[in-house]
């Protein structure tokens, strides 16, 4: 009888431990993933970069900004070095998402095909590295390096330029044509319309717009949606 | 008397796991996703795009995880993944089981995204990490990562 006793006493007692235990988890619960230590500055600077580049950013028939970045090369890279250029395909992309990374090929492919005929690729890493370690720019030259990039790697640093563009995400592309000295916004969006595989796009958006601007015709679709890493 | 001991502390261990079990995760096409954003009657639905491999979303996981648990009766969490389907045993599914995630979990086996996006909201941009709270008179889609006290106030602005 005794043993009952203590034994229903131990059982309230652990139900109620085990009710307010759940109590604990449910409020510790956002404890589960660390933080990223950054400065509270630093963070707020972020945040406010990050609702600006989804109010402004060009629309299409803005003029670009021209910007000096660091390439991966060791060079620092301006669109005004690109005298002959007859515009430019800017792509904001990056070493740590996926989708960047499934497009590096058509990047490159893209470049080689184009950038004879006026059109080079001048790709830009929009990501804080302390964010995003693998976004360094010591990373990104070994990803250069590694994959053969034959256009400009170059990293957005204090991430100036990124908000004036008005890029979201990586992969984000804007096409710029140039009239008289102005880079002129031609297009904006998605390379196509399949990261996974290049065999199976049904639209090149980018390509199609680049070969409107060769042959002096209207773009047809100027805008495009695709899902990419948000920038941070 | 250890047995006792011993019997309670198995009734306390089993007492005290949460009760609702780990997520499985849900291949599905455009016609499920269509079906998620569908308005339900009784709760608000927080539908909230993610991947394995995107830290942002990563971060703010727990507090939908937190928040299906403490509005359980109001709102249903849905977490749509966007990760690589061939992915799902290999990573999204372990991820699932080391980060204890209890919300329903989708995935989005739909290449196409210019064909969905539009679905989900005319102004995504198609960056992730995003929300989206739905209930059967009232939409509002949040283009950027969350932090708890945001998705808190969101929601209780429907409640």
């Amino acid at each position: 009888m005794k043993t009952l006793k203590i034994l229903v006493i131990l059982l309230i007692g652990g139900l109620a431990i085990s009710f307010f235990s759940g109590m604990l988890e449910g409020k510790e619960r956002n404890n589960l993933f660390a933080e990223r230590p950054a400065p509270y500055k630093e963070k707020k600077n972020a945040s406010a970069a990050r609702e600006i580049s989804t109010i402004k950013g060009y629309d299409i028939g803005d003029t670009a900004t021209d910007f000096s970045l660091k390439n991966t090369d060791g060079s620092t890279t301006s669109l005004k070095d690109f005298k002959d250029a007859k515009g430019f395909v800017i792509i904001f992309t990056c070493n740590h998402c996926p989708y960047s990374v499934a497009y590096e090929d058509r990047i490159i492919a893209i470049d080689q095909k184009y950038k004879n005929v006026g059109y080079p690729v001048i790709a830009i890493n929009p990501n804080n590295p302390k964010e995003y370690p693998t976004d360094s720019f010591e990373a990104m030259k070994v990803r250069a390096k590694e994959k053969g990039f034959t256009f400009p790697y170059l990293l957005d640093a204090g991430q100036k330029i990124y908000p004036q563009y008005g890029a979201t995400k990586t992969p984000h592309v804007f096409l710029l044509q140039k009239e008289g000295k102005n880079p002129i916004v031609k297009y904006i969006g998605a390379i196509d319309d399949k990261y996974q595989d290049a065999n199976e796009v049904k639209n090149t958006y980018l390509e199609n717009a680049l070969q409107a601007l060769l042959s002096g015709e209207p773009i047809k679709q100027t805008r495009s949606t695709a899902i990419g890493c948000r920038i941070k | 008397m250890k047995w006792n001991l011993l019997i309670a502390f198995l009734i306390l261990s089993l007492v005290s796991c949460d009760q609702r079990p780990i997520a499985k995760v849900v291949a599905i096409d455009q016609n499920g996703l269509q079906q998620a954003l569908v308005a339900d009657n009784e709760k608000i639905k927080v539908i909230n795009f993610w991947a394995t491999w995107c830290a942002p979303c990563v971060e703010e996981l727990p507090y939908f995880e937190k928040i299906g648990a403490s509005y359980k009766n109001q709102v249903e969490v849905i977490l749509i993944s966007l990760d690589d389907a061939k992915n799902i045993t290999s990573e999204v599914q372990p991820f699932l089981e080391n980060n204890q995630i209890r919300s329903q979990v989708l995935l989005l086996d739909d290449p196409y995204a210019a064909e969905w996006i539009p679905i989900v909201d005319q102004h995504w941009d198609g960056a992730i990490p995003v929300t989206l709270i739905i209930s059967k008179d009232k939409k509002q889609f949040y283009n950027k990562a969350l932090t708890y006290k945001e998705l808190e106030d969101a929601i209780n602005e429907f409640l």
